[in-house]
C-alpha cells in the first residue's frame, strides 16, 4: 500500500515539477506578476500590451497580476512551487541573485533591442556569464528630499542633515525598522558594506560599519532626528524636515502644500556616493509560452516604450539618460536635480545589498539588528552578533 | 432480499453516511500529509525546479538547528501562556456571570463579541492600538504609567500577542464553561454550605470536578489551537523582535514560504504534527484520571 | 450590597479590553487620519470619506459577497456532511467504525499551513486555482469539518434511544429515522456547528492568499490587508473602515439572535 502511495505521489510530483515545458501553438495568453496596484502604472502597461497584441494576433491576452508588494517574492515563489508560475514577473533587486543563479529565468539578451546601450552598473545584477536574465526596467537612485519650509540651509553632509532635522524628523520611509538594506543609503557614506564583493565575508563587524551605525543610532536616540521604532511620520504630508527616498516618490509631491527640493544623498566621511534600488522584469523559463513572453519583453523594453515607462521608472538606457528627456516625463523635477540625482546616481551608484539566499539572510539580519533599536544598545556588540549569525549563510556555496 | 438483511442495510447506510467525510479526509488531509512527509525526504529547489531525494538529511538538520530550538522555546512560552490565561480567564468570567446579577446577558454579549470580529480586523486594530503613541499607552498615560513600546520589546511582544489572541477567543470557552456551571445541581452547593464549606472549598471540591469534562474538552481545543496561531503573529510581530515570537508554525512558514526551503519546511510540518498528536493523545489518556465520569 | 458593587465593578473593568478595540475600530474609521493615534473617544471631525474610499480602492462589494456566499455554502455543506457522519458514528454499529472515526479525527490535528502546498498543487492540476472551489471543497470535507462531526456525534450519543425505537416500530428505516427523528432534534447542535463553520470560513486568511490572485476574487480578510497607498504604506483609516464593515453586520446579527447562538454553543458542552 505504501509503495503504491509513494508511486502516486512521485507521479504527481513529476507532473508538477517538470510539467508545462512543451510550447503551445495557437492562441496564447501571457501573465505578468507586478507589485504595483497604481492605476496610472497599470494603465500604461495595458496600453503597451494592447499595442503589442495588435501586432501579434496569436497573443490574445496579456494580463498584469497585481500581487501585494509586501511579500511579493514569497507569493511569486509559492506560485512557482505550486506549478502556477506566471510567464513574466517583476523582480526585486534583492531577489535577483537567487532568481538569476537558479536557472529559473530565460536568457533574454537576444530579445532586448539595442542591449549594448544599457548602463553596465544597472545590468550587473541581472547578468550571469555574459548572458542577461532580466531587464532592469527601473533603476531608481535614492535622493534626499528636503522640506524647504522647515529647513533653510540645505545640507551637504550627513552631520549637517541630522543637525538640521533634530526634532523635525529625517525619515527613511522604506526602512520601518525592518528593511535594513535601506540603511545602505547612509552607511555607504562611511564606506561600509554589508558583505564583501564576492559575498563571502561579513562586513557588519567592520569598523566603517560600526562608525556608520553608531552615527545612525545617535541620530535616532540622542539627536532625535530620525523617528524611533513604531513612530510614523509622513514627509509627503509635510510633517518632516527631510526624507531619504527613491526619486519615483516625487510623484507624491504633486499636490504638496509646502516647498521642497531634491538633493543627492549627503556626503559621509568618505565623500560622496550614490545608492540605487532596482527592479527587473524577467521571463520564467518553465512558462508554456516562454518564447512569446520573451518577445513581449523585448517589445516592452524597447527604446520607445522605455521612454514611456520613464515617467514612473527611471530607465537604464544611455540614450534616455539625459536631463532633457527625463525632464519631459518627470515634470516635478528640475533638470539640475535630474542630472545630479538620477543620471549621476545611475552612472556611479551602487545597488542596495543583495545576496543569494536573500530571504533567509534578510530575516536573520533583521532579527539580529533588532537589539540595536533601543536607547542603550551596544552598537559594536550587536553588529558582531550580526556577523556571527550570518557567517554560515554567507559561506554557503 | 435475503442478502440485504436489516444488519447489512444498516451497515450500508452507515458507510454511506460517513463516506463524504471519510473520502474528504483522505483526499484533503491524509494524502497531503503523506505528500508532506515525502517532501521532507527531499531537497526541493523551487526556483531551479529540481527535486532530489536526500533521505533523512532534513531530519539531521532539524536536530542540529539552533533556530529551531529558539522556536520551540518561543512556542512553549506562547502556548503555555495562552492556555493558562485563556482557561483561567474563561473560568473566571463564567463564574462571574453565573452569579445572580441583573445584566449578565449584556456582559455575556460583550465578552463574546470579539469572537465574531474578523481575525485580521481584530489584529490590525490591536496593532494600531499597541503603537508607542497608540491607545493602550494613551490609556495607561491617564494613570500616569509610561507604557513601553509593546511590539518592540522581546517579552512585551510575546505578552501582547498572547493577550490579543486570548481576548479574541476566550468568549468561546467562557460560554462552554458557563453552560457547564449551570449544569451543576444547586442542591450540592446547599448541602456543602450546610456542612460549613467555604466558597473556595465549594469551588475546588464541587465545581471543578463536576465541570471537568468541559475543562478537558476546552483544554484540548485550546492547546491544539494555540499551536496553530499564525495570522496574528504574521500581522503583529512577523516573528520578532529578534526571534522572540517565532513560534513553530511561523518558523515553518518562514522556512517553506519565505526562504523557499520547501523540503525543510515539510520536515518541520512533520515535527509540528507529531507534537500536536502527542499532546492530544496524552490529554485524552489522562481523561480517566482527571475527568469525573465518562459517558 | 457591596458585594454586588464589587462584582459589577470587576465586570466593567474586565470588559474594557473586549469592547474598547471594537469601539475604537468603529470610531477611528470616521476620524481624519491624523487623529487615529490620539485617545479621543469620539472623532473630533467626523469623516465618512473613508467608507467610499474602501469601495473605490477595491471591488469591496464583490469581495464582501465572495466571503459571504462562500461562508454560507461551506456552512450548509458542513452541516450536511457532519450531521450524517456524526449520526452514523454515534448511532450505527458498523464494522470498523472506530478505526474510521480515528482516521477522520486526525484532521483535527493538522494545521492548514502544513497541507497547503500539496493541496495547492492538486487544485492547480485540476485548473481550479483563482477560483473559489478550493475554499469551498476543502473546508466542507477536510479538517474544519472534523470538529463539526465531533460535535454532532456527541449530541447524537446523548439522544435517548427510545425515540429511535419508537420510530423503528413505526416502520421507518435508518435513513428515515435520521431524517425524521434525529435531525430535527439536533437543531441546537446544528446551530453550534453553523456558527463555528461560518466564522471559520469568514476568517480564512492563508488559503485565499495562496489560491486567489485577482482582486475581484479575493475574500474579506485578504482585502483588508490590501488597502495600501501606491507606495506600499498602509492607509490606516481606510483599513479600519473596511474592518468595521466586516465586523459590524455579524455583531448586529449576533445581538439580535444571541440567545440562539449561545444556547447552541452551550449544547456542545460535554456533560458528565
Amino acid at each position: 500500500m505504501s509503495r503504491l502511495l509513494a508511486l502516486i505521489c512521485t507521479a504527481l510530483l513529476a507532473l508538477t515539477a517538470c510539467g508545462g515545458s512543451s510550447a503551445q501553438s495557437g492562441p496564447k495568453t501571457l501573465r505578468m506578476t507586478v507589485w504595483t496596484a497604481n492605476e496610472a502604472h497599470l494603465k500604461l502597461l495595458t496600453e503597451i500590451a494592447t499595442e503589442y497584441k495588435a501586432a501579434h494576433p496569436d497573443v490574445t491576452e496579456i494580463k498584469f497580476d497585481s500581487v501585494p508588494a509586501d511579500g511579493y517574492t514569497t507569493t511569486l515563489t509559492t506560485q512557482i512551487a505550486g506549478g502556477n508560475a506566471p510567464d513574466l514577473a517583476w523582480l526585486l533587486e534583492e531577489s535577483a541573485p537567487d532568481f538569476v543563479s537558479s536557472g529559473a529565468l530565460a536568457p533574454i539578451r537576444g530579445k532586448v533591442e539595442k542591449a549594448d546601450e544599457l548602463v553596465p552598473s544597472a545590468t550587473k545584477l541581472w547578468e550571469k556569464d555574459g548572458e542577461l536574465y532580466a531587464y532592469p526596467f527601473s533603476t531608481s537612485p535614492f535622493g534626499l528630499f528636503v522640506n524647504t519650509d522647515l529647513v533653510k540651509e540645505l545640507p551637504t553632509t550627513w552631520e549637517q542633515a541630522v543637525a538640521a532635522s533634530a526634532g523635525k524628523n529625517l525619515v527613511l520611509p522604506d526602512f520601518k525598522y525592518q528593511n535594513w538594506a535601506v540603511l545602505s543609503t547612509i552607511w555607504r557614506g562611511w564606506g561600509a558594506n554589508a558583505w564583501s564583493e564576492d559575498g563571502k565575508s561579513c562586513g557588519f563587524a567592520g569598523q566603517e560599519m560600526k562608525d556608520a551605525m553608531a552615527f545612525v543610532h545617535k541620530a535616532i536616540f540622542t539627536d532625535k532626528a530620525i523617528p524611533g521604532p513604531g513612530t510614523t511620520v509622513d514627509f509627503f504630508a509635510g510633517n518632516a524636515a527631510m526624507a531619504v527616498s527613491q526619486i519615483s516618490r516625487a510623484g507624491a509631491l504633486k499636490d504638496a502644500k509646502f516647498g521642497w527640493t531634491l538633493l543627492p544623498l549627503p556626503q559621509g566621511p568618505k565623500g560622496d556616493y550614490a545608492v540605487i534600488g532596482q527592479a527587473g522584469v524577467g521571463v520564467l523559463k518553465r512558462s508554456k509560452n516562454a518564447d512569446a513572453a520573451a518577445d513581449f519583453l523585448g517589445f516592452l523594453t524597447n527604446p520607445t516604450n522605455s521612454a514611456k515607462l520613464a515617467q514612473f521608472f527611471p530607465p537604464a538606457r544611455q540614450s534616455l539618460l539625459n536631463a532633457d528627456t527625463l525632464a519631459k516625463s518627470n515634470p516635478l523635477l528640475k533638470p539640475e536635480q535630474l542630472q545630479s540625482v538620477v543620471i549621476d546616481g545611475i552612472n556611479k551608484g551602487v545597488v542596495k545589498p543583495s545576496h543569494q539566499g536573500q530571504e533567509e539572510l534578510n530575516q536573520t539580519i533583521r532579527a539580529a539588528l533588532d537589539p540595536l533599536w533601543k536607547p542603550d544598545a551596544n552598537v559594536g556588540q550587536v553588529l558582531d552578533g550580526v556577523c556571527a549569525k550570518i557567517k554560515p549563510l554567507l559561506e554557503r556555496p | 432480499m435475503t442478502f440485504w438483511t436489516y444488519r447489512r442495510r444498516d451497515n450500508l447506510v452507515g458507510y454511506l453516511f460517513v463516506a463524504p467525510a471519510l473520502l474528504g479526509s483522505i483526499a484533503f488531509v491524509l494524502v497531503p500529509l503523506a505528500l508532506v512527509g515525502w517532501y521532507s525526504l527531499n531537497e526541493w529547489n523551487v526556483l531551479g525546479g529540481t527535486f532530489e531525494f536526500i533521505g533523512a538529511e532534513n531530519y539531521e538538520r532539524l536536530l542540529a538547528d539552533e533556530k529551531l530550538r529558539d522556536s520551540l522555546v518561543a512556542t512553549a512560552w506562547f502556548a503555555g501562556g495562552l492556555v493558562v490565561l485563556n482557561l483561567s480567564l474563561a473560568l473566571l468570567l463564567a463564574v462571574l456571570l453565573n452569579q445572580k446579577l441583573r445584566g449578565t446577558t449584556l456582559f455575556r454579549t460583550l465578552f463574546f463579541s470579539p469572537v465574531l470580529v474578523s481575525l485580521v480586523a481584530w489584529t490590525l486594530v490591536w496593532q494600531l492600538m499597541l503603537q508607542p503613541e497608540g491607545s493602550v499607552n494613551g490609556l495607561l498615560g491617564f494613570f500616569g504609567v509610561d507604557g513601553p513600546n509593546w511590539l518592540r520589546g522581546e517579552s512585551t511582544a510575546m505578552v501582547s500577542v498572547i493577550v490579543v489572541q486570548v481576548v479574541k477567543n476566550v468568549g468561546l470557552n467562557m460560554v462552554l464553561f458557563l453552560a457547564a456551571l449551570q449544569g451543576v445541581p444547586a442542591p450540592l452547593y446547599e448541602a456543602a454550605k450546610l456542612d460549613g464549606a467555604g466558597a473556595w472549598t465549594r469551588f475546588l471540591r464541587i465545581t471543578i470536578p463536576l465541570i471537568s469534562p468541559t475543562i478537558l474538552l476546552t483544554s484540548i481545543i485550546t492547546i491544539v489551537g494555540s499551536l496553530q496561531v499564525f495570522a496574528q503573529i504574521a500581522v503583529l510581530t512577523q516573528g520578532g523582535p529578534g526571534t522572540s515570537t517565532t513560534v513553530l508554525i511561523y518558523y515553518l512558514y518562514q522556512q517553506a514560504f519565505q526562504f523557499h526551503h520547501f523540503g525543510y519546511g515539510a520536515t518541520i510540518s512533520v515535527l509540528l504534527f507529531a507534537i500536536v498528536a502527542v499532546l492530544t493523545l496524552v490529554q485524552w489518556r489522562m481523561r480517566r484520571k482527571w475527568v469525573l465520569h465518562e459517558s | 450590597m457591596s458585594r454586588k458593587v464589587w462584582l459589577y465593578g470587576l465586570l466593567c473593568l474586565l470588559c474594557v479590553p473586549f469592547v474598547f478595540p471594537t469601539w475604537w475600530m468603529v470610531t477611528s474609521s470616521m476620524k481624519p487620519i491624523g487623529e487615529i493615534f490620539s485617545v479621543s473617544l469620539l472623532p473630533s471631525d467626523w469623516t465618512f470619506s473613508t467608507y467610499s474610499q474602501v469601495f473605490e480602492l477595491q471591488p469591496f462589494g464583490q469581495q464582501y459577497w465572495n466571503s459571504l456566499y462562500i461562508a454560507v455554502v461551506v456552512t450548509i455543506g458542513t452541516m450536511v456532511v457532519a450531521a450524517m457522519a456524526g449520526y452514523a458514528f454515534a448511532r450505527i454499529r458498523f464494522p470498523g467504525q472506530n478505526a474510521l472515526f480515528v482516521v477522520v479525527l486526525v484532521g483535527l490535528l493538522i494545521p492548514s499551513e502544513v497541507t497547503i502546498v500539496p493541496l495547492f498543487q492538486l487544485f492547480q492540476q485540476l485548473g481550479l486555482t483563482n477560483t473559489h472551489w478550493p475554499l469551498i471543497i476543502v473546508p466542507i470535507f477536510g479538517a474544519p469539518c472534523v470538529l463539526a462531526i465531533f460535535i454532532m456525534r456527541q449530541f447524537f450519543i446523548a439522544l435517548p434511544a427510545e425515540l429511535e425505537e419508537a420510530a423503528r416500530m413505526d416502520g421507518l428505516g435508518r435513513a428515515g429515522i435520521f431524517y425524521r427523528v434525529a435531525l430535527p432534534l439536533s437543531r441546537p447542535a446544528l446551530g453550534a456547528v453553523a456558527i463555528f463553520t461560518f466564522l471559520h470560513s469568514w476568517n480564512l486568511y492563508l488559503e485565499p492568499i495562496v489560491y486567489l490572485s485577482t482582486p475581484d476574487m479575493f475574500t474579506l480578510p485578504q482585502a483588508l490587508t490590501q488597502f495600501v497607498d501606491i507606495y506600499g504604506g498602509p492607509m490606516w483609516n481606510v483599513q479600519l473602515a473596511a474592518a468595521t464593515m466586516t465586523a459590524v453586520p455579524i455583531l448586529i446579527v449576533f445581538v439580535l439572535a444571541q440567545r440562539q447562538f449561545i444556547e447552541g454553543l452551550a449544547h456542545t458542552g460535554v456533560k458528565g
